[in-house]
């Protein structure tokens, strides 16, 4: 039951981030089916931009979620150890995070590169340095979502010249490598707090933890 | 045997406290890396493809928001004192209305420990003043309380459907009949119970009451009217309105302004500092401020948490489900199923048994995620309707929560009821035997599940 309590200016950032984004998604379909049923009109966008607001939602909050220690786990196992040994097994579950965040930060960033005229890594699971020759993909576009006006640069940098009908790729798929690099961020922060002893583990047993020290509290009283 | 490799790879991170999202993202990441070529790109490919390629998935955030508005507010108290009033004076009333209320709650919210803390908090606390025991009190709620992830709509069917591509609105159908069916039995178990034991019963209150208290809670009723009547339309009048998911974020808004303007327990309306709850027509600016309230901020991100917690977990699920699908395993499975001699009954057995123990260590809907696309291509070879297998998935998981030692509900009402984790095993078993009964019934009578759907949607074709 470690779920840290908010404070700070990143942490009501993220948290008006993860609003925002919701919010944002279920007025964007809310007004599609208005849209439908009323005007007898349909927000072509809509659908592919509520889904990639979702996925931005998942991936953005998973690393949020460690920070506070809110992803679920199965904790029977550590709360039958001993001091000492549940921390060594709390690193070794850090040390496993790590290399998974670490792996799939490496997998974002050559998902994502070529999109944008970058080069991807070299290496199967280690980056051995950037790749020399690569096939620019900064043309690929989305299916339905406009690219906006104040975009308009990105024709110059990316696309030499030409105009996007489409956003481009690269903008939502950004996500991809930047959440990837926040969630190796913050394990290795969280394995920083367990390896100075300051916290045991980064799972939450369920999902209502909070409520249900809400509601010990209330019977406290 | 490398898919085994796979297995104790995923059950050993687990066990060393590995958030379940990692242990199934890297074990996937680990077997691919080891025993096929694809790269790590692809991998993030198919991560960003859960949320891109899984329209269905998107009904879960909007059914987490939906029930967030309405716990926030007293939604749950209204539906509390609507089913005393129905139900209360009945020897055991008071544990019969609880029942009742967590199979209304449960039409409003799509998961179980949700339903048991929004109702268990006033109902656990209402039956000891009124002379019952603790252990019974936390017994029924906890029981009761499963029924979140049967009755529609449930999130655990969006993933079941959305793991399988069976239709949402299928399984939802599918749920209502065996959901009531499994309240009844639970309040008849009760009734029995409170005549030999002689329990306390409250007094009739009268049809006033009931007509009252039916008007309160009305407004948070028609949520679920609103989601049915959207996905099926009313039958011989008018067709369906939205798919499941628009019906989602259709009943959040809804829920959003019956919680901010017609119950104003949250948002610029509500009472707050000693001053009574406002009326709209003294604070007219409040159809502003309340999309932008601290309230309404707060609800939006603690919806938004939870559902980034349980699709974190789904995405890395649907890695794995990539992992397996690639490798034939389910395949594999099947012909070693098929060719031992497994027939429909054993091969029920089989399921129930590995879900009642996986349900004990991981989340419903991850765990669905994996073995869903498992079992699924055995269940058609051996002729069982996938609605009716994915009933039958839920019901598993509905006891998986209520088995000791480490059911999801027990924890929950452990900490709602302030008792100790053994004292709420103790009180949930006569229950618990009640549902199990209600799990052979439902396994093998596959009509109490396809007959609405089918009657209603016409019956389904199978595709292999």
């Amino acid at each position: 039951m470690q779920s840290k309590p908010s404070g700070g200016f990143i942490d009501t950032l993220e948290e008006n981030l993860i609003a925002a984004l919701l919010g944002a998604m279920t007025l964007l379909t809310f007004a599609n089916v208005v849209a439908r049923k009323g005007f007898n009109s349909n927000i072509l966008w809509g659908l592919e931009a509520t889904v990639f607001l979702f996925g931005w939602l998942v991936l953005l909050g998973a690393s949020y979620a460690v920070k506070k220690g809110a992803h679920l786990g199965v904790d029977v196992m550590i709360n039958g150890m001993s001091e000492s040994r549940r921390r060594i097994t709390g690193l070794i579950a850090i040390a496993v995070c790590i290399a998974f965040s670490f792996l799939l930060l490496k997998g974002s960033w050559d998902y994502w590169a070529n999109f944008a005229n970058l080069p991807k890594t070299e290496g199967r699971w280690f980056p051995l340095g950037f790749e020399d020759k690569f096939l620019a993909k900064g043309w690929y576009e989305l299916d339905d979502i406009p690219h906006p006006s104040i975009l308009k640069w990105m024709e110059d940098v990316f696309n030499e010249g030409e105009s996007y009908n489409k956003m481009p790729r690269m903008i939502p798929y950004i996500v991809l490598p930047i959440s990837s690099a926040l969630l190796l961020l913050r394990f290795v922060q969280a394995g920083i707090s367990v390896w100075k002893g300051e916290s045991d583990r980064i799972v939450a047993s369920h999902e209502v933890e909070d409520e249900i020290d809400e509601a010990r509290a209330q019977i406290g009283d | 045997m490398s898919v085994l490799f796979l297995f104790l790879l995923v059950i050993g991170f687990l066990m060393i406290g590995v958030p379940i999202a990692v242990s199934l993202g890297m074990s996937s990441i680990l077997f691919l890396l080891i025993f096929s070529d694809t790269s790590l790109a692809s991998i993030a490919q198919t991560m960003m493809q859960a949320f891109v390629g899984h329209f269905t998935l998107l009904a879960i955030p909007f059914f987490i928001l939906a029930s967030s508005f309405m716990s926030t507010g007293g939604v749950a108290q209204r539906i509390i004192r609507f089913s005393i009033a129905c139900v209360g004076h009945l020897r055991g009333g008071l544990a019969i209305s609880g029942v009742f209320a967590c199979m209304m709650f449960a039409a409003l919210s799509g998961s179980s420990p949700a339903t048991v803390v929004a109702i268990g908090t006033i109902v656990i606390a209402a039956m000891r003043q009124a002379g019952y025991t603790k252990e019974f009190a936390a017994g029924v709620i906890c029981n009761a309380g499963t029924l979140g992830i049967l009755i529609p709509p449930s999130i655990v069917m969006v993933v079941y459907a959305a793991a399988v591509e069976v239709s949402v609105g299928r399984m939802f159908l599918a749920g209502v009949i065996p959901g009531l069916l499994a309240g009844l039995m639970l309040m008849v178990a009760i009734y029995v119970m409170a005549r030999i034991k002689n329990m306390p019963k409250g007094e009739w209150k009268g049809w006033g009451e009931i007509g009252a208290s039916f008007r309160d809670a009305s407004w948070g009723l028609l949520l679920i009217v609103i989601i049915m009547v959207g996905i099926y339309g009313i039958p011989g009048v008018t067709g369906a309105f939205f798919t499941p998911t628009e019906a989602a974020a259709v009943s959040s808004v809804y829920a959003f302004f019956v919680a901010c303007f017609i119950y104003r327990d949250m948002g610029p309306l509500a009472a707050r500092d000693g001053q009574e709850r406002k009326s709209i027509l003294q604070a007219p600016q409040a159809i502003i401020t309340a999309w932008f309230h601290e309230d309404t901020r707060k609800t939006l991100f603690e919806a938004g948490k939870l559902t980034v917690t349980l699709l974190f977990v789904i995405a890395n699920a649907l890695i794995l489900k990539h992992v397996l699908t690639e490798e034939q395993i389910p395949q594999a499975v099947a012909n070693a199923m098929l060719s031992a001699g497994f027939g429909p009954v054993m091969f029920l057995v089989v399921v129930n048994i590995i879900l009642l123990i996986g349900g004990q260590f991981m989340e419903p809907s991850g765990l669905l995620v994996i073995v869903a696309p498992l079992v699924f291509p055995i269940a058609i070879e051996l002729g069982i309707d996938p609605i009716h297998l994915g009933i039958i998935m839920v019901v598993n998981m509905e006891i998986g929560m209520i088995t000791p030692p480490v059911g999801l509900n027990l924890f929950v009402t452990s900490g709602v009821a302030g008792m100790p984790m053994m004292s709420v095993v103790r009180a949930a078993l006569p229950f618990l035997g009640v549902l199990f009964i209600f799990l052979i019934m439902i396994t093998y009578i596959p009509a109490i599940s396809t007959f609405l759907p089918n009657t209603i949607m016409g019956p389904e074709l199978i595709l292999k």
